[in-house]
């Protein structure tokens, strides 16, 4: 079997990070502990049967057959016969059982560390959100775990029976004889040197490899993606050409990593028979001398076919643990990151209807360099129960982070933002969520039904209580007249169903979260005329009653507001009703003037 | 030669525990008599077999790992440029994560296939030595060393068979637990806008506990199997000390001969259990093998004809004429599309073609380019059919921006002169400046230098759209089709972009499929396409003043952004 696995030079860790890590595992597996402690002993066990073999046979040689004591003795035979078949059977069941209990341990600590670290991942704040790439995430939860359940999977249980078997053989070699014990030594520095600049390079070659199977595979999924772009530009060929120098490179980097196992494999077994042979020789000798017995040098062969193999193994295993360490240093990094915006200790429940009052606020991303501008400065506004208003201005001015800061997405910088008096940050998580709600129009949707998706917003709701919701917005018909009904699978990223669709889908979760505040982020792209009608009926239906703050995109939406909000440099540079704006001839002039020349008749 | 090296490495191994044995037998067990030196020969002797054996295993390798590799690498190029050629009906009913696999996973499968040929050679030939070493030795003797080790083999076959599914079930759990924390991460606004955490905390609880039942289950399979494979040799050790001893203490075996059998039987053990993997990784390998066969031997429908005529140099540019054709989908087997449609396009001219959702809008425009065939009639540029048309000429003379875009992960400069890279970079500015797109690229960090795409930087629909016109217009094409190219980009901007298009379609033969009357208008005229038949031709004043259905297909779009008409 051959493992193979590396880890990246700067991710490395340090012997204080190292010594960090096993302790934090250790608190990790401390409700395991029972179970690794009764583990350990299993392994013991099989260890010292996998070692009485060869111990047995020499007892059986030196005196059943009389090769000490010069005279045969057919029971001391038979009891070697016995004692190796109580040896064999033990080992078998007990190898049973440590196999199992070893893969228990590791996936439940697996399975802890993928909820642990998911946990915190949903408690981190938008800020943390903006700040992090995605892909990164991503790629934490993904391949950091599953290098670790590789290791779990394949290696563990390797790494820790060869290691004990490893260290228990020359106890018992030492025993048996200290003379063939150092015989056995001589081929010792050959075998660690190779092993240090095998697992060196082999780790160089498989980062190498790991790169080249990347690059090739991008390349290859955007030669299949893209391949209609690439037809229609006649490019077929220069792609084509691209490819294959990508994958001649990955072909080469297979080659030298070939090259490294191909030299150190023989090295460890040349090295593993001829410390056979030195055995035979400087042991016959000692034979002849009559300081060791033929049992005890054939004991030692017998030992040596064994021997060698966990060597190789573990000298492949360290790298893999190395990644391993390296991935759960990262992840332990993870969860090690504050929590930034939670629920203060004797937090409040928000009332159910009242203003929303944000007063003075100032607000600048976490992470951006000192003294640039703040994204809002000192904004006031005062939304009453049942407003609309609408924000709208420039890209990048401020508006879509006023809005989310009114559903505390964000905390302010200074100044303050309240909901019937309540400040939003004395507030309880779930009162919050409840009340004011964010709806982003272009619908995002997970995995699973339409029904599943709408209730997202409110996990206890019943198929009447979405229904019921889909009525109250006029789009039922639509979503019965899918194949399967609510019960339509969306796919992958809702691909069955049209952006329109997914809009509904949106609008419908908010319907059901039935909030009393409504953060709305309209949507930029336009739909076909027929679905464009529907949707505008259904945001209708779902703003009444309800105090909603809009980014709009649409003149219609903006006309339709109480109050029209434009956000220009951070500031709330106009508000009023759209007759004022258009009073005044200031910004908001400006925009509808670019909007309803953008539309003819 | 990967076979010959590995019948030395079976020599070399072979020889060692018969060395070992001769040597206990004839150098150590009899008194040695002065200056003779038959311990120190054996010893060499030892030495030099390991040296054969290493040397061989490491080339054996070496060129296993060669011929492998090289198939697979070769395979792949194959794959690659037999993809780029296929039809797009082909591609249509494909998907690109199938096909991922088949050039990666499947390909795999058939390297590691490969890559076994010569090891399995030597395996087996190292069996069928051992097998008359032993039995020739002492046969009773011979038959209880090797009777529990077939055994080996068939469990090892049934361990990998069983383990493969075990295996796939935890990477397809794993999948699972991918899916929830990518959709979280990508949904997170939606999460947190509802205050959802708990609910995809749970969603995760329940595939981290999949996966842990999942990988359970391949340890038990682990469990049954592994610890069987290390009894069956004990058992034969067992047979071979009990029975070989009494023979031993008869006199009728020597010390040295039963080491041999101990020896002979752990030599076996590994070649029995790959032979045992092998059959199963054949089965695998072998339905890899027919999935990839069968992609390449997809023959492509849109080739070149075999007697190309050239398109006439660009006195007259980009005349259109569709005649009497009809096409419908291969792959939704739903009727045709288009029906006996007929349109002729002045060159130089512009027209832009309306119509509902499956009216056959954006049919028109990929039969132009050959993306597909006609099933019946004709599509002619400048009187040639482009049946008749080299693919690449009159790809290049065909300008198209698809409405979903896609783009490169590469630099914008790369992206916009895709049809020529080496374009200089004011040329490429000129085609970003045209397309209303340099502007924001300039204000990009590294300007047309910035990377796009999955590593880089991530552009909003509307900007991506820009830059797919300006790939397009860089091409400088004899006919420009911008299928629904505007429709993400932020209505307050698209006025920007109108009046570039306007001087890029000026004097050109352009096709422009839109929903918005300001796009439309650009065009001379406004084809009314309904159901796969033309309904109706004309400007847009005379069809919004003559056509019901026209103002029906426009109406509702200006409802939703025009205060003026109403809703």
């Amino acid at each position: 079997m051959w493992l193979a696995g590396g880890v990246d030079p700067e991710d490395k860790l340090s012997s204080d990070d190292r010594s960090q890590l096993m302790r934090r595992c250790g608190r990790m597996l401390r409700p395991y502990r029972r179970l690794v402690v009764s583990t350990l002993g299993l392994v013991v066990l099989w260890t010292a049967c996998t070692l009485a073999g060869p111990a047995i046979v020499r007892y059986g040689i030196d005196v059943g057959l009389g090769e000490r004591t010069h005279h045969g003795d057919s029971g001391a035979l038979n009891l070697a016969v016995v004692l190796y078949i109580v040896a064999a059977v033990i080992s078998y069941f007990v190898y049973r059982l440590q196999i199992v209990a070893i893969a228990r341990i590791g996936e439940n600590f697996l399975r802890d560390l993928r909820n642990r670290v998911f946990d915190h991942l949903l408690r981190m704040s938008m800020t943390f959100y903006d700040t992090q790439k995605a892909g990164v995430l991503v790629s934490r939860m993904t391949s950091d775990v599953d290098s670790m359940g590789e290791l779990v999977q394949q290696g563990l249980a390797m790494f820790v029976t060869n290691g004990l078997l490893l260290a228990l053989s020359f106890v018992v070699l030492f025993t048996l004889s200290w003379e063939l014990t150092l015989v056995c030594l001589i081929s010792l520095p050959v075998v660690i040197l190779a092993s240090i600049k095998f697992q060196r390079d082999s780790n160089v070659a498989y980062l190498a490899v790991r790169d080249n199977i990347g690059q090739t595979l991008s390349t290859l999924q955007e030669g299949i993606s893209g391949v209609r772009i690439i037809q229609a530009f006649g490019r077929e060929r220069t792609q084509t050409d691209e490819f294959t120098n990508k994958n001649r490179a990955l072909y080469d980097a297979h080659m030298k990593s070939v090259k490294i196992s191909a030299w150190y494999i023989p090295i460890i077994d040349f090295a593993g028979i001829s410390t056979t042979a030195a055995v035979i020789g400087i042991g016959g000798w000692l034979v002849h001398k009559g300081s060791v017995t033929t049992g005890t040098v054939i004991a030692f062969v017998l030992y040596l076919a064994n021997l060698f193999e966990p060597v190789q193994q573990l000298s492949q295993l360290l790298n893999i643990v190395q990644s391993a360490a390296a991935s759960l240093h990262k992840l332990f990094g993870l969860i090690d990151t504050p929590i930034d915006l939670g629920e203060i200790p004797g937090a409040v429940d928000l009332p159910e209807r009242g203003d929303l009052v944000v007063s003075g606020i100032t607000f600048a991303y976490a992470g951006t360099p000192l003294g640039s501008p703040a994204v809002l400065n000192n904004v006031d506004l005062t939304i009453r129960a049942g407003e609309r208003i609408v924000l709208v201005g420039p890209t990048g001015a401020g508006k879509s982070t006023l809005a989310k800061l009114c559903a505390r997405l964000y905390d302010p910088t200074s100044g303050t933002i309240s909901f019937g008096g309540v400040d939003l940050t004395r507030a309880t998580m779930s009162s919050l969520r409840q009340r004011l709600v964010v709806v982003p129009q272009e619908g995002y949707l997970f995995d699973g039904s339409v029904a599943d998706n709408i209730r997202i917003a409110k996990p206890s709701a019943t198929d009447l209580d979405i229904t019921k919701s889909l009525r109250k917005l006029g789009i039922l018909d639509r979503f019965e007249a899918l194949p399967d009904g609510l019960n339509t699978a969306v796919r992958e990223r809702g691909s069955r169903l049209s952006a329109g669709e997914r809009q509904l889908v949106s609008l419908a979760r908010a319907a059901l979260a039935d909030p009393a505040v409504l953060v709305l982020d309209e949507a930029t792209s336009s739909l076909d005329p027929g679905t464009e009608r529907i949707v505008e009926h259904a945001l209708e239906q779902l703003m009444a009653d309800r105090t909603v703050i809009a980014i709009a995109h649409r003149l219609t939406t903006a006309e339709r507001a109480d109050r029209i909000g434009v956000v220009a440099d951070g500031r709330l540079a106009e508000l009023g009703t759209h007759r004022e704006l258009l009073k005044l001839g200031g910004r908001y002039t400006a925009l509808y003037a670019s909007w309803s020349g953008n539309t003819l008749t | 030669m990967g076979i010959g090296a590995g019948l030395c490495w079976t020599v070399g191994k072979v020889a060692v525990p018969q060395f070992v044995s001769l040597a206990i037998d004839k150098a150590i067990r009899v008194e040695p008599k002065p200056g003779q030196t038959s311990l120190l020969k054996w010893t060499l002797l030892i030495i030099g077999a390991g040296l054969i054996a290493g040397v061989f295993t490491g080339f054996r390798r070496y060129i296993a790992f060669r011929e492998a590799r090289l198939t697979e690498t070769n395979l792949r190029e194959e794959m690659f440029a037999h993809l780029q050629r296929l039809h797009f009906a082909f591609h249509d009913e494909a998907q690109t994560g199938q096909l991922m696999s088949r050039a990666n996973t499947d390909l795999q499968q058939i390297q590691s296939m490969i890559v076994n040929i010569p090891i399995t050679f030597s395996n087996a030939t190292i069996v069928v030595a051992v097998t008359v070493i032993l039995l020739s030795t002492n046969f009773v003797l011979g038959v209880l060393a090797l009777v529990c080790l077939p055994f080996v083999n068939v469990i090892a076959r049934k361990f990998f068979q069983q383990l493969h599914p075990a295996v796939m079930a935890i990477q397809a759990s794993s999948a699972e637990v991918a899916t929830v924390v990518e959709e979280t991460v990508s949904g997170i606004r939606v999460v947190k806008g509802f205050g959802t955490e708990d609910v995809q905390a749970q969603s995760l609880r329940a595939r981290a506990d999949d996966v842990f039942t999942s990988s359970m289950a391949a340890s038990i399979t682990r469990g049954t199997y592994l610890p069987a494979m290390e009894l069956l040799p004990n058992i034969g050790l067992i047979l071979v000390l009990a029975y070989g001893g009494h023979l031993v203490l008869k006199g009728q075996l020597t010390i040295g001969e039963l080491v041999k059998f101990q020896s002979y039987v752990l030599l076996l053990l590994w070649p029995l259990r790959m032979m045992g993997m092998i059959v199963a990784q054949a089965q695998r390998s072998a339905a890899a093998a027919q999935r990839v066969h069968e992609i390449l031997a997809t023959e492509s429908l849109i080739v070149d004809p075999p007697n190309p005529k050239p398109l006439p140099t660009p006195t007259q540019r980009g005349a259109v004429e569709f005649t009497n054709v009809t096409f419908g989908y291969p792959t939704t087997g739903a009727g045709p599309v288009l029906r006996n449609l007929n349109l002729s396009i002045e060159p130089g001219t512009s027209v832009a073609i309306v119509g509902g959702t499956g009216s056959g809008k954006t049919t028109i425009a990929r039969l132009i380019p050959r993306f597909y065939d006609v099933d019946t009639g004709s599509i002619t540029i400048d009187g040639i059919d482009v049946r008749n048309v080299k693919l690449r000429e009159l790809r290049r003379s065909v300008g198209i921006v698809f409405e979903d875009t896609f783009l490169f992960s590469d630099t914008i400069r790369a992206n916009i002169s895709f049809a020529y890279p080496d374009a200089s970079l004011s040329v490429v500015e000129n085609a970003a400046r045209l397309a209303g797109a340099s502007e924001f690229i300039e204000d990009l960090p590294d300007g047309y230098d910035t990377l796009i795409g999955e590593r880089g930087f991530s552009l909003s629909g509307g900007q991506r759209q820009r830059i797919s016109i300006a790939r397009a217009i860089l091409a400088d094409p004899r006919i420009l089709i911008l299928d629904d190219a505007t429709s993400s980009v932020d209505p307050t901007k698209e006025h920007e972009i109108r009046d570039a298009l306007a001087e890029v379609m000026h004097g050109r033969t352009t096709i422009v499929i839109a929903h918005r009357a300001a796009t439309i208008t650009l065009a001379d005229r406004v084809v009314l396409l309904d159901n796969g038949v033309i309904a109706a031709v004309g400007t847009h004043d005379e069809l919004i003043a003559t056509s019901d259905r026209y103002r029906e297909v426009l109406a509702a779009q200006s409802a939703a952004t025009n205060p003026s008409t109403g809703a």
